[in-house]
């Protein structure tokens, strides 16, 4: 016989409060992703992943390469740019570099290499202004040139993330540099040195309260300690250094749980063989927490890649890649940051966005292929 | 003949809690001592206290003397120094996680040795005393938790014979592993006995019988009775060990 399954009205109730704050979790979730994606999505390609984000102008001299053609190689359209104030102009720009084309080794004016590549503006030919000009007219002016050189002032459309993409992989490079070592030695002195009690107890209490405290406040402390005291200024060191700090408490409570996690029994194997303790750490205890802290490390890129506050109030928002360790950068979240706030686009904050998302994404399934396929051994 | 270990005394605290009371013993060269009794007697205890593995636990405190070759281990002898001469093997098997290879090379490499073609030697001669060299010598460099059980466990044992001991303790080394391992264990524990001593704590009468010389039993932290494994299992001087073996206890 088959029994009916009844369900009384009071688990009907909570049954159905689950499933709609289910669906209601998810529905956010996918609306969130969906109306980031289609307004940023459609901008983001290589030439948004590849290029400047200020547009640059240059005077360059180059070559005309000869018996071809077309000898300097280029195929011109016309196109509209937006100024200041939202006017339009046309201009004209380069839609293609033929092979022949001699454009990849143009020089600048100051006698370095300054490759043309698509979409960069042609502002000057000779001397002559060539803005609002059609495209059969700079043609001519182009074709009537007699000498095997022409000097031109082009501009490099800006528009592109890559100076915040390289920020971004600085920032999170000289912050595990300083936060990695730092957290696993403290982690190590709390697990296999210090003896439990009071002081562990405080320290552990430390960690904990450090890693609740709004990164707002850290950005304010390291504002004034780094950027004003030790006079960094706005600088890639004084946001890595503030990371760093913001990064600390889950690293060394992740290590620690990772060390924890290495059964006694190595350790006895280990003494029982003669070994010492840095030697029983470094060959067998590290080694076999290291799949934890590769998550940790994980997580905490994360966590850099997704701080704005902090590095607002540390690494200013310069949109270009730093020249130095003292130079201000933005991280993308930072420059999505700006331009929402202050240029109101959304549609570029959404793009970065984008990006933003997609990198989050590929290093949660990173972090959980890591500690699958370690957790089997 | 000369006694290996001389335990003079021995008491051994747990914070406040006693777990060996009063312990006398003599253990000589090459033979294999068993120790037995009921569970939480004192038996892993007592075995601890002959490598100092139990300075690792908070608050032990011990008393007495315990003589290595006539050398006080806990006053003569540099506890590292003590460790490569007396080695232990756990209930559980417990390999690192890493090839066999680096296993058996962790000890010598512990101590300084570094040289490729030493290192071959000695991973070569203890994986053949410990009798597992056959079934590993080609996947030497995998990972030694792939292997079995009773694999794992004569990994340790060629791991602890690496560092050329004069002694190895056995805590339960077959309690976790089938009949067929556990009787290689024995084989090769009456092999190794040919060189060094060993003292095997174990829960198995009859392999108390089998392997060993004398046999020790303990009762709440204190020796009852130690003799010639022979007497001890046919006639008993005490009581208690009467009842013990012949399944009557504990
Ligand atoms: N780390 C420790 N701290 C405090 N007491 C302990 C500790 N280890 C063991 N003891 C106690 O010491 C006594 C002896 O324990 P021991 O492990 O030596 O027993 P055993 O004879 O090996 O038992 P078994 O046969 O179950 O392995 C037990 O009462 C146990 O509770
Ligand atoms: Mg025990």
């Amino acid at each position: 016989m088959k029994m009916k399954k009844k369900i009384n009205p009071k688990e009907g109730f909570i049954y159905g409060l689950i499933g709609v704050a289910t669906l209601f979790t998810i529905g956010i979730l996918v609306f969130i992703l969906g109306f980031i994606f289609s307004k940023g999505l459609p901008h983001v390609n290589l030439y948004f992943l590849t290029s400047q984000f200020d547009s640059t102008s240059a005077y360059v001299d180059v070559k005309l390469s000869e018996g071809s053609q077309n000898p300097l190689g280029l195929i011109l359209e016309e196109t509209t740019i937006k100024e200041k104030g939202s006017n339009e102009k046309k201009v004209i720009a380069i839609k293609e570099i033929e092979k022949t084309s001699l454009g990849e080794d143009a020089i600048n004016n100051q006698g370095q290499p300054l490759a043309l590549s698509e979409k960069d503006i042609i502002n000057r030919v000779n001397g002559i202004n060539v803005e609002g000009k059609s495209v059969e007219e700079v043609n001519q002016i182009l074709n009537s040139i007699n000498k095997d050189t022409v000097t031109m002032r082009i501009t490099k459309q800006g528009g592109g993330i890559f100076p915040m993409i390289i920020t971004t992989l600085m920032m999170i490079g000289l912050s595990l540099l300083f936060s990695v070592p730092i957290g696993v030695f403290a982690a190590i002195y709390l697990v296999e040195y210090a003896k439990p009690g009071k002081f562990v107890n405080l320290v552990r209490f430390a960690t904990e309260s450090l890693a609740g405290i709004p990164s707002i406040i850290y950005g304010l402390f390291g504002m004034i300690l780094f950027v004003l005291t030790l006079n960094l200024g706005y600088s890639l060191l004084a946001g890595a250094l503030t990371l760093s700090i913001i990064l600390l408490p889950v690293m060394i409570r992740q290590t620690e749980e990772s060390l924890k996690a290495v059964p006694d029994s190595y350790r006895e194997a280990s003494y029982g063989l003669g070994a010492n303790k840095i030697y029983t750490i470094t060959k067998v205890v590290l080694p076999t927490a290291v799949p934890g802290i590769v998550v940790a490390i994980i997580l905490s890129i994360g966590r850099i890649i997704g701080e704005s506050a902090a590095l607002l109030l540390t690494a200013g928002t310069a949109a270009k890649i730093p020249g130095s360790l003292l130079e201000s950068g933005s991280t993308l979240t930072v420059k999505a940051y700006t331009v929402a706030k202050e240029e109101a686009n959304i549609e570029l904050a959404s793009a970065i966005g984008s990006v933003i998302i997609i990198i989050i994404i590929i290093l949660n399934a990173l972090s959980k292929l890591i500690s699958k396929k370690f957790s089997k051994i | 003949m000369e006694n290996k270990f001389s335990i003079k005394n021995l008491d051994m605290y747990y914070g406040d809690f006693q777990a060996l009371k009063n312990i006398n013993m003599e253990i000589k060269p090459k033979e294999i001592t068993s120790l037995i009794g009921p569970s939480g007697c004192g038996k892993s205890t007592f075995l601890r206290t002959l490598n100092r593995m139990n300075d690792l636990i908070e608050g032990v405190r011990v008393e007495g003397e315990v003589l290595l070759d006539g050398e006080d281990i806990y006053k003569e002898i540099d506890v590292t120094k003590l460790r490569t001469r007396i080695g232990m093997v756990f209930q559980k098997p417990n390999p690192f996680p890493m090839s066999v290879y680096d296993n058996v090379a962790y000890g010598p490499r512990a101590h300084g040795i570094k040289k490729k073609s030493e290192l071959d030697e000695i991973v070569e001669r203890s994986l053949k005393r410990a009798a597992i060299w056959d079934e590993v010598k080609d996947r030497i460099k995998r990972n030694a938790l792939s292997l079995s059980g009773g694999q794992q466990q004569r990994i340790c044992i060629a791991r602890a014979l690496a560092v050329e001991p004069e002694v190895l303790l056995m805590d339960e080394p077959t309690s976790a592993l089938d009949p067929i391992s556990t009787l290689k264990v024995e084989d090769l524990a009456e092999e190794l006995k040919k060189e060094i001593t060993i003292i095997i704590v174990t829960h198995n009468m009859q392999q108390a019988a089998r392997i060993s010389d004398k046999t020790a039993f303990f009762l709440n932290g204190e020796l009852i009775e130690f003799d010639e494994t022979d007497f001890i299992f046919s006639t008993p001087r005490d009581k208690r060990t009467e009842d013990y073996i012949t399944g009557r206890f504990g």
